[in-house]
């Protein structure tokens, strides 16, 4: 982090962030009117802070604006740029005779690449899509014409996010090796911490909407708040996502790669875990279309789903603890 | 002193005397063994200035930031030292004592405590007041120079190690509730006061009945106001889950520390015991973040209050999640193994079912976050 932002800063950059957001509801509007907002420059002056206030607000306020592309750009070392978007959770398969892997060159050679990932809905109006791998010696970057990866129509749960899988077969010289500064690992640590400030964000949304319906909604002739199994469900998610945030926090102040898995799992596990509380408070009326809990519902599945679950991750975090047969501190005083 | 020079003189000083340091007993020890080597653990400590940082030189502390007690009290724990639970005696009652109580009360009693010379206990809760806490009934009635206590006490740790206890009493009519409680600084040796231990499951005689029939307690030990023990009571309970919340996380890393240890030389990189280890370990590291934050809240200053019931529902589900964690990934060893090893396992396997019992329940703790956290008004 090259450049601190003060609390009562951030606080004014996150309403103004929420207020074009929620003025925007067209993805690509809303990224133009953050770009217009210094949405790049934060990010470049403050990566970790900024993507802290940026996803705090697109969690919020249920935007799908497409920063997420962004922030693994710039941790890859590639500038920024609304018409740039990336392959996430990517993996490119080359044919297995192909050259090997560590030379960003062996994406030139003379194979059929399959470009397996998910693309976000930027890649519907963006040029180039920047495709990372992680070799053995490094990270090789490669850019190809977004084109290639557009779809007619968005598939999955979500469609207002939009983030689709591609599974495409390119031509070869298709894709431009890229220099990029950057990593892998470091893109995604960005991109966890990123989406779990996104996720806690919405979980704080979820919580409040079904806080306020559990005391207006008046059954037996008294608020279900006044019940205790409903009180309880209330209670437990407020707890996870107190925890979330103040994991997100140490992020913040002390980023690494181990941090920020459990970061976004405790935040995924927040975030679902107070949708299904939210659910069951707000009853009939959360499983309509007409009550938004649904967008935030299915936003909070798409954003556990990216860079490991809330459930994928432990598993991945307890095997290394189990090879190196430690357990690191992690949280300092 | 800061923090790092602070922990770095410490660890230093606690790998230098480390055969000294360590318990002369095997696996768990006695009740009565931990209790002396609390006290020699405290003593040395004392001696060597680093017990006595963080308290107010008007109790002969040397200063400093509350934050040097919670490095102190990791260190001990993260090399298992010393047992944490008499240590938590002085963090919970301690800087209350020190806000509340005559100045020179507190500069005479709170020393031979902080040297390990002395263990205090606390009577809070008695038969019909648990979760119940305002409607206890043991009594104090004004006499000459001070008040008469009458009464009974329940779940008083360590008593029979005490020569302190702080009491609370009903001083109001007896439908006062909050508002008519007084707390009182009793000598355990005082006469009147009678007791018998409670065997736990874990089988340990950690606390006691304690029956008060006409016990004299002077003017000047005297706890916050007359009928203002109330405050005092929740001027405590926050207390109890910041500094010594921060240690027992620690002797939770050293316990998750030992599990991945013990699996990881046997090889088992099994898919069920990855996610097991990786669940405690997020909800461990969850607590201990939120339990950071609330160490540096208490170090500048803020008042704590019902917050920390967050705390507490994440060390509960951190500390039971780990040891069920044990049984699940120790197959047998909780209910059948022998030996020092297994005896340890158990016995910290069974004492964290008391984790969602003591200081207040899980569901009292979820009460507090709905009403007094979420705003959700009174329950029905």
């Amino acid at each position: 982090m090259s450049g601190f932002i003060e609390p009562e800063d951030a606080g004014l950059l996150a309403s103004s962030f929420a207020a074009a957001m929620l003025d925007a509801p067209d993805p690509g509007e809303a990224d133009q009117a953050l770009y217009d907002l210094g949405w790049a420059d934060l990010l470049a002056a403050s990566p970790a802070q900024g993507a802290a206030i940026a996803f705090g607000a697109l969690g919020a306020t249920g935007s799908a604006a497409t920063l997420l592309d962004d922030v693994v750009v710039h941790a890859l070392g590639v500038p920024v740029s609304p018409s740039t978007c990336v392959l996430f959770d990517a993996t490119l398969y080359t044919n297995p005779a192909a050259p090997q892997p560590g030379d960003p060159r062996s994406l030139m050679e003379d194979n059929p690449f399959v470009v397996n990932g998910l693309v976000s809905s930027r890649v519907e109006r963006a040029t180039t899509v920047l495709i990372a791998v992680d070799e053995f010696e490094g990270t090789a970057v490669a850019a190809m014409d977004a084109g290639l990866l557009r779809e007619p129509e968005p598939t999955g749960i979500d469609p207002a996010h939009a983030y689709r899988h591609v599974s495409v077969r390119i031509p070869t010289d298709a894709v431009t090796p890229v220099n990029a500064e950057g990593n892998w690992e470091d893109a995604v640590t960005a991109a966890r911490m990123a989406l779990s400030y996104q996720l806690t964000g919405g979980a704080r949304w979820i919580l409040t909407e079904a806080r306020q319906h559990a005391i207006d909604r008046v059954q037996f002739g008294r608020p279900v708040a006044s019940f205790q199994a409903m009180r309880h469900k209330l209670a437990e998610s407020l707890v996870l996502i107190e925890g979330a945030e103040s994991l997100g926090a140490t992020c913040l102040r002390d980023p690494d790669p181990m941090k920020a898995a459990l970061a976004k799992s405790l935040a995924g596990k927040a975030a679902l875990t107070t949708a299904n509380h939210a659910q069951q408070v707000l009853a009939g009326m959360g499983f309509t279309a007409e009550h938004r809990l649904h967008l935030w519902l299915k936003r909070m599945l798409v954003l556990d789903a990216l860079y490991g679950s809330y459930k994928s991750l432990p598993t991945e975090i307890g095997r290394d603890l189990l090879i190196y047969g430690t357990v690191p501190r992690l949280i300092q005083l | 002193m800061d923090p790092e020079t602070f922990r770095r003189d410490l660890t230093a000083w606690l790998d230098a005397n480390a055969d000294e340091l360590t318990p002369p007993y095997e696996g768990a020890g006695s009740m009565d063994e931990q209790m002396a080597h609390y006290s020699h653990v405290k003593r040395s400590l004392y001696d060597a200035g680093f017990g006595r940082y963080g308290w107010p030189e008007s109790v002969d502390g040397l200063g400093g930031s509350p934050l040097l007690r919670a490095i102190v009290g990791e260190e001990i724990n993260l090399r298992g030292l010393c047992d944490p639970n008499p240590w938590t005696m002085i963090e919970v009652l301690v800087p209350t004592v020190i806000e509340f109580a005559r100045t020179e009360v507190a500069a005479a009693l709170v020393p031979p405590f902080l040297r390990g010379d002395e263990m205090w206990c606390q009577g809070f809760s008695e038969p019909d007041a648990g979760s119940d806490l305002a409607s206890l009934s043991c009594r104090a009635d004004k006499t000459d120079g001070g008040w008469l206590v009458s009464g009974q006490k329940i779940w008083t740790s360590f008593i029979q190690y005490a020569q302190r206890c702080v009491l609370l009493t009903r001083t109001g009519e007896p439908n006062s509730a909050h508002r008519g409680i007084t707390a009182l600084l009793v000598d355990v040796d005082s006469p009147g006061i009678t007791y018998s231990p409670i065997e736990t499951m874990h089988g340990r005689l950690d606390f006691a009945e304690v029956h008060y029939d006409e016990v004299f307690v002077p003017t000047e030990r005297l706890i916050g106001e007359e009928n203002g023990g109330w405050q005092v009571a929740m001027d405590i309970l926050p207390y109890e889950r910041s500094t010594t919340f921060w240690h027992r996380g620690a002797l939770l890393h050293r316990r998750l520390s030992d599990l991945v240890a013990q699996l990881s030389d046997s090889g088992d990189l099994s898919d069920t015991s990855a996610k097991a280890i990786g669940e405690v370990f997020l909800s461990l590291v969850a607590f201990r973040s939120r339990s950071r934050d609330t160490q540096y809240r208490l170090a500048r200053g803020q008042q704590l209050g019902v917050e920390t019931s967050i705390d507490k529902i994440l060390i509960t589900s951190a500390e039971q999640q780990l040891f069920e964690a044990v049984r699940d990934l120790l197959p047998g060893v909780v209910e059948f193994d022998g030996g020092d090893h297994a005896a340890m396992w158990r016995t910290d396997y069974l004492y964290s079912r008391a984790a969602s019992i003591y200081g207040g329940t899980a569901e009292i703790q979820r009460n507090i976050v709905a009403r007094r956290l979420l705003d959700l008004g009174p329950e029905s």
